[in-house]
């Protein structure tokens, strides 16, 4: 799995790419803690190019999401369709990871 | 002293308690029944839809909408009245028979927006007469008279009642595209029933002032389909049908005898009831028999349509509610035939299309549906306009609404993929049941065995579908199997076995999407902790109806728990994600079963294909 950042304005976005599974979830997880830590606090996370999630994937979004909140940041999910969209639906993750259609409207909503 | 007045005081609340305690009861009925949500907690209401199920709009807005569903499904008053004009029903017999329909209608809307017992869907999805008892219907009426239709639709609505809790298992004997066979050959025998009511050897031949009449009905409703917007075209047939009655006026074509009777109707009046006889009679076992199943296949697809509309989470159909659902719909159906209408009912899908269409699927608008109906049965004035209905317009409306049948019957049947096997069974079925309509006189030839199911072209399309179904299954379950070392876990490697399988089975994409993320994320979960040594072993099978995976590993077994995890559950604990995973899989897949047999686990995913 790859990961790609990108700046706009006070806003970072990452651009996961590849499978977010048992094998990659840490190094997913790890990036987003390096970039709260460096005081990078209003994320969007961009799954269009994502492949597959995995529960342990979303685990580490869900800590994401409250590691940001702690900072007074927030978390922003964007990018989400056919497959992936069907297994944020079987997690039933509607309102813990609320979807944002395009990357502008998650750019919006955390800023 | 003291105890008389105990007495007394005791008394006196025991009186007040009464009233009390009923009201409390009615509540508790009315909070089942109507006020507790009927939507799951996870469903989030698609962007689509102003109002879902368990909504709650203003009065204005669910009379107006109540009043559309109403004239949508005015229509089908066709069906019942062909039926009635079928055994030369005096006018003010029809009109009554009429009434006593939109009772019914009344009580199947009701019974299935509310939730008494194993009883209703509470969807709002209004009940209408329907075509999948027209044509065995009118067999019924020529061969027996109103008795013997209203005796064979209650037998239709035990069945129709009667499956709705085996529907899913039916599936491999009924499959989608036979139900879609159905729904078209449906469609094409009640069209041609109705054509041969004005162009039939036995008919009054056509005037040129009808050909004009039914033009305009027709031309009507099809044009306010097509290019009209918003109510004129969601109420496209209500306004045709006035068109066309305005045109035969004109025409001529309103007998000024049967109109006098119109006249002399009330405004007010209760149904009445003495019509009422039954009879039964086996030979049209299998007509009905096939009607109720198709009514009880329509009904589970149009309930399946109102859960994909209110939730935006849908995986799949929730089948407790469709089979509470199905219930209702054929007990409305006994109910019909028990009250003596012509006719079985079915729960409306161009409702369910409206409501989408609109943004508005809440309960208060099959309440407020109901309560027209209920009311228009106790008008006879308006029921008399309907029962003079002039033939021209009649023919029109009915050619309408089977267009739409037939076409919803094509759909269903190319919603599948339609391999060799499916390409038989289809066209080898329509061959037959259009050979019945075209060459009636060929049944003569056959076997009186024979003779006697292929009568109908709808009975004997559907049993060489069926038969052919059947046979057509040998041979159809391939398996393949996959080894996997604990040492040498590669998820694409597992992806790739079941994707190039489900490509050369033809399976359909999303279920090979779901068996491959079952079998990874059982491999994820499994991996740290219930699964630490040796050879799992993947067992792929599939045929037309399903697909089976069994994974069987030495180690634990892994827990599939029904409520996902808290989120401080997923976040915090280390188990999380095993958790997650487990109720993930649950969801995932239509059955999941696991066990443990000599230290190796098994875990059965299943999917419906």
């Amino acid at each position: 799995m790859d990961v790609v950042e990108q700046l706009a304005g006070s806003v970072t976005i990452i651009e996961p790419r590849g499978r977010i599974d048992s094998a990659t979830a840490k190094e997913f997880g790890d990036c987003l803690s390096k970039l709260l830590n460096a005081g990078r606090h209003q994320l969007v996370i961009d799954l269009h190019s994502i492949t597959y999630i995995s529960s342990a994937g979303f685990r580490q979004l869900l800590i994401a999401k409250r590691s940001t909140q702690d900072k007074n940041g927030k978390l922003a999910v964007c990018g989400v369709s056919g497959e992936v969209k069907r297994l944020f639906d079987i997690g039933a993750f509607g309102e813990l990871l609320p979807i944002h259609p395009t990357r502008e409207a998650g750019i919006a909503s955390v800023q | 002293m003291s105890a008389a007045l105990n007495g007394e005081v005791s008394a006196v609340s025991a009186e007040e308690g009464r009233p009390h305690e009923t009201s409390n009861t009615i509540r508790s009925f009315l909070r089942r029944a109507y006020s507790a949500p009927i939507l799951p907690p996870t469903a989030r209401k698609p962007s689509s839809l102003i109002y879902n199920a368990d909504d709650r709009p203003s009065i204005a807005i669910a009379l107006s909408n109540g009043v559309q569903h109403v004239g949508l499904i005015s229509i089908n008053l066709v069906y019942p009245l062909l039926i009635c004009r079928a055994v030369d029903a005096p006018i003010p017999m029809v009109e009554n028979l009429l009434s006593v329909g939109m009772i019914v209608l009344s009580f199947g809307t009701l019974i299935q927006v509310l939730r008494l017992g194993p009883i209703g869907s509470g969807y709002m999805l209004p009940s209408t007469f329907t075509a999948s008892y027209f044509a065995p219907g009118l067999i019924a009426a020529r061969i027996g008279g109103l008795p013997l239709v209203f005796g064979m639709t209650i037998f239709a609505g035990a069945l129709e009642a009667f499956v709705a809790p085996m529907l899913n298992r039916l599936r491999t004997f009924l499959p989608v595209e036979v139900s879609g066979l159905v729904i078209f050959m449906l469609g094409v025998a009640a069209g041609l029933a109705g054509l041969r009511t004005v162009l039939g050897p036995t008919a009054t031949p056509v005037n040129s002032a009808e050909w004009v009449v039914a033009a305009m009905t027709l031309g009507s409703m099809t044009a306010l389909n097509i290019w009209a917007k918003g109510l004129a075209r969601m109420l496209c047939a209500l306004i045709g049908l006035t068109i066309g009655y305005a045109v035969a006026l004109t025409a001529g074509l309103l007998n000024p005898a049967l109109w006098l009777l119109v006249d002399q109707a009330a405004w007010l009046g209760i149904p009445q009831f003495g019509h009422v006889a039954w009879s039964f009679n086996a030979t049209l076992i299998a007509p009905f028999a096939i009607a109720s199943l198709a009514a009880a296949m329509k009904a589970a697809g149009t309930l399946t349509i109102c859960e994909k509309m209110n939730d935006s989470t849908w995986v799949r159909p929730n089948m407790r509610s469709i089979t509470r659902g199905v219930l209702s719909d054929g007990l409305a159906t006994m109910v019909a035939g028990i009250a003596g209408t012509p006719g079985g009912v079915n729960t409306s899908t161009p409702s369910a299309a409206l409501s989408s269409a609109t943004g508005v699927a809440s309960r208060n608008i099959a309440l407020v549906a109901a309560a027209i109906f209920f009311t228009l049965g106790f008008c006879p004035k308006l029921t008399a306009v309907l029962a003079v209905m002039p033939r021209a317009v009649v023919v029109a409306a009915l050619m309408y609404a089977v267009t739409f049948i037939m076409i919803n019957g094509l759909q269903i049947m190319m919603s599948r993929m339609l391999d060799v096997r499916r390409t038989f069974v289809l066209g080898l079925s329509i061959l037959a049941g259009l050979t019945i309509e075209v060459f009636p006189k060929s049944v003569s030839m056959m076997p009186s065995e024979i003779a006697a199911v292929a009568g109908s072209s709808l009975v004997a399309s559907t049993a060489i579908a069926l038969l052919l179904n059947l046979v057509f299954r040998i041979g159809a379950r391939k398996t393949a199997t996959l080894n996997v070392e604990r040492e040498q876990i590669d998820p694409q490697k597992i992806e790739n076995f079941l994707f190039e399988q489900g490509k050369a089975w033809g399976a359909r994409q999303d279920v090979t999407n779901r068996a491959s993320f079952g079998v990874t994320q059982l491999i994820e979960a499994i991996a740290e902790t219930c699964w630490k040594t040796g050879k799992m072993v993947v067992r792929a099978s599939f045929d037309e109806y399903r697909m089976e995976i069994a994974v069987t590993y030495p180690g634990e077994r892994l827990e599939l728990p029904e409520e996902r995890p808290s989120i401080e559950q997923i976040r915090d604990s280390e188990d999380g994600a095993r958790l997650l995973g487990g109720f993930m899989l649950r969801r995932n897949a239509d059955h999941i079963l696991s066990g443990i047999q000599d230290g190796k686990c098994t875990v059965h995913f299943h999917y419906d294909h």
